[in-house]
């Protein structure tokens, strides 16, 4: 087991050197003109310095506690409100539909709405996020809920159990699996729509670092930004996964 | 009302010993109809405390629906379902059902532990008590080395003997079984058509047991409801004179077990005809 995650670990590290190698070979062959794409050198240095005693260090704190505020919000609102709908069959018929057509819509629909009634403020992108990474967890949570097992229900009806101990002990448990994965995509959106947000409202964070560096041609610096961001993305989906491991221990052995 | 007197022929034994008690059961003239499919027709049974009847039939003459029933799971159309006297309106804590389906029955999330655990947290049993209870329990069933095994991690033997397990703490005065043990091997099978004499023995629940072979059904029964199919109604009552403990051996052995099990092998036979 060990040895084969060790070995998945080593693969990883060589696609990544093999895609820093292909990105030296262009640069070193400027391909592109280095005022747009820097080389891996200049990025790395670029990035030293802005995590030492540059601003990089600061800005990475601003957005990760944005895209966590808005995730817990989001993933908050999401199960709860999908729990609601949920448990009814009768809820679930009428809402279900309606959900699944508003869903491609919102993140991007939502921002004019949110800067019109919060203007370029945090708490506005903080609306954006939430409200745009709801989506997974909503549906996920309904869908869940729809999945049981209709022999729990009679098991639950059989030991007289209420229908809040029904949601906790026995719904939101089945619909874990679907849930945490879903909690995993609505991370990667809380990130997007935090830079994005600032980005559009000006606010302080990696998203208004990008968007600077690149108006001034710092190209060096707006590839440290994204190589950031990229890093935020890994470790939280990483870390996300970890936390599936452990709670769906239950299911690890039958498959 | 003819139904109830049908019923009635050989079930009369048991009647005249105790007149006077209330049955624990009583099922009269009870009916259900899908639509216009009538599936159960106009069934009347009393079934006295302590008692075990084994319900038997062709597949499809409605076991199943029946016991559901007898859960509140499934209303019947017509007639009432009582219990201790009281018209069963829905499912009853007192009342525990045991699926054939142990599988789906079972939380795949939660340890055998939790899984029994479950019916002590219905019954709002204080977290406190619940370890020393479900330690009893798992123990008494055969699975105290397992408490803290899922559901995927043991057999299917196992899985069942864990819904039973959980159906115990409920402390129900009635047990359903509805083909508990058809899909398990015919030594586990053995192994838990005694565990569950025992338990039934020990805590004198009444239990309602539906299986397709006719030597569980002997074997442990106190009656025998043969049920007719289209739709389903009581062809025969058969009286279980065998002497309890029952055993593998001797009981299978006993002339009055071959007896029976030549005359309801007749009944059915018929019935496929
Ligand atoms: N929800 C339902 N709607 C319509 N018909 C049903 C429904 N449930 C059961 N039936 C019908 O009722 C009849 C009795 O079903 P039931 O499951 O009680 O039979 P059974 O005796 O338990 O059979 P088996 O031995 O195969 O388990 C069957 O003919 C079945 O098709
Ligand atoms: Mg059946």
């Amino acid at each position: 087991m060990n040895n084969l995650s060790l070995r998945r670990l080593l693969l990883g590290l060589l696609g990544l050197a093999a895609f820093i190698l292909v990105w030296k070979l262009i640069t070193d062959a400027k391909l592109v003109s280095p005022i747009f794409f820097p080389s891996p050198q200049r990025t790395l240095t670029s990035l030293i310095n802005g995590l030492g005693g540059g601003p990089l260090l600061g800005q990475t704190l601003e957005t990760v506690e944005r895209m966590l505020l808005g995730w817990l919000l989001a993933s908050l609102v999401g199960i709860m409100l999908g729990a609601l709908i949920g448990v009814s069959r009768r809820a679930r018929a009428y809402i279900a539909p309606t959900l699944e057509l508003l869903r491609p819509l919102p993140a991007s629909a939502m921002i004019p709405i949110a800067i019109a009634f919060l203007g370029f403020s945090d708490q506005m992108v903080l609306v954006v996020i939430a409200f745009g990474a709801l989506w997974p967890m909503l549906l996920a949570t309904i869908h869940g809920f729809a999945a049981m097992e209709p022999r729990l229900y009679e098991v639950s009806a059989v030991l007289g159990l209420t229908r809040l101990q029904i949601i906790w002990k026995l719904a939101l448990p089945s619909a874990m699996p679907m849930i945490l994965a879903s909690l995993r995509l609505g991370l990667t959106i809380s990130l997007i729509l935090a830079v994005v947000g600032e980005m559009l409202a000006s606010r302080e964070g990696l998203g208004q670092s990008v968007l600077l560096a690149s108006r001034s041609f710092r190209s060096a610096d707006l590839f440290a930004g994204i190589v950031i961001l990229g890093a935020i993305g890994l470790v939280g989906s990483r870390l996300l996964s970890a936390a599936e491991r452990r709670l769906l221990r239950w299911q690890a052995t039958s498959r | 009302m003819a139904a109830t007197h049908a019923s009635l022929q050989a079930g009369q034994v048991a009647m005249t010993t105790a007149p006077a008690e209330q049955p624990r059961i009583r099922i009269r003239d009870v009916t259900l109809s899908y639509g216009a499919l009538q599936i159960i027709g106009g069934i009347s049974v009393d079934i006295a405390a302590g008692e075990t009847i084994s319900i038997i039939g062709p597949s499809g003459c409605g076991k199943t629906t029946l016991l559901r029933m007898l859960a509140g799971l499934a209303r019947p159309t017509t007639g009432t379902v009582e219990l201790d006297g009281a018209v069963l309106g829905g499912p009853d804590r007192s009342v525990a059902i045991v699926f054939q389906d142990y599988g789906k029955a079972l939380l795949p999330w939660r340890t055998a532990a939790g899984n029994v655990s479950l019916a002590l947290e219905a019954r709002g049993c204080p977290a406190k008590e619940r370890p020393v209870i479900i330690r009893e329990l798992l123990d008494k069933i055969g699975l105290g080395r397992h408490a803290d095994k899922y559901p995927s991690e043991m057999s299917g033997g196992m899985q069942q003997r864990l819904q039973i397990a959980r159906c115990l703490a409920q402390e129900p005065k009635v047990l359903l079984m509805d083909e508990p043990f058809g899909a398990l091997d015919a030594m586990t099978r053995q192994a838990l058509q005694d565990e569950v004499l025992a338990l039934v023995a020990t805590t004198g629940a009444t239990m309602v047991f539906v299986t397709h072979d006719l030597e569980e059904a002997i074997y442990l029964g106190d009656r025998i409801v043969c049920l007719q199919p289209n739709p389903g109604r009581i062809g025969r009552t058969v009286e279980v004179r065998l002497p309890r403990p029952r055993d593998q051996l001797v009981t299978r052995e006993d002339p009055e077990f071959l007896r029976l099990r030549r005359e309801l092998y007749d009944l059915i036979k018929d019935d496929h005809q």
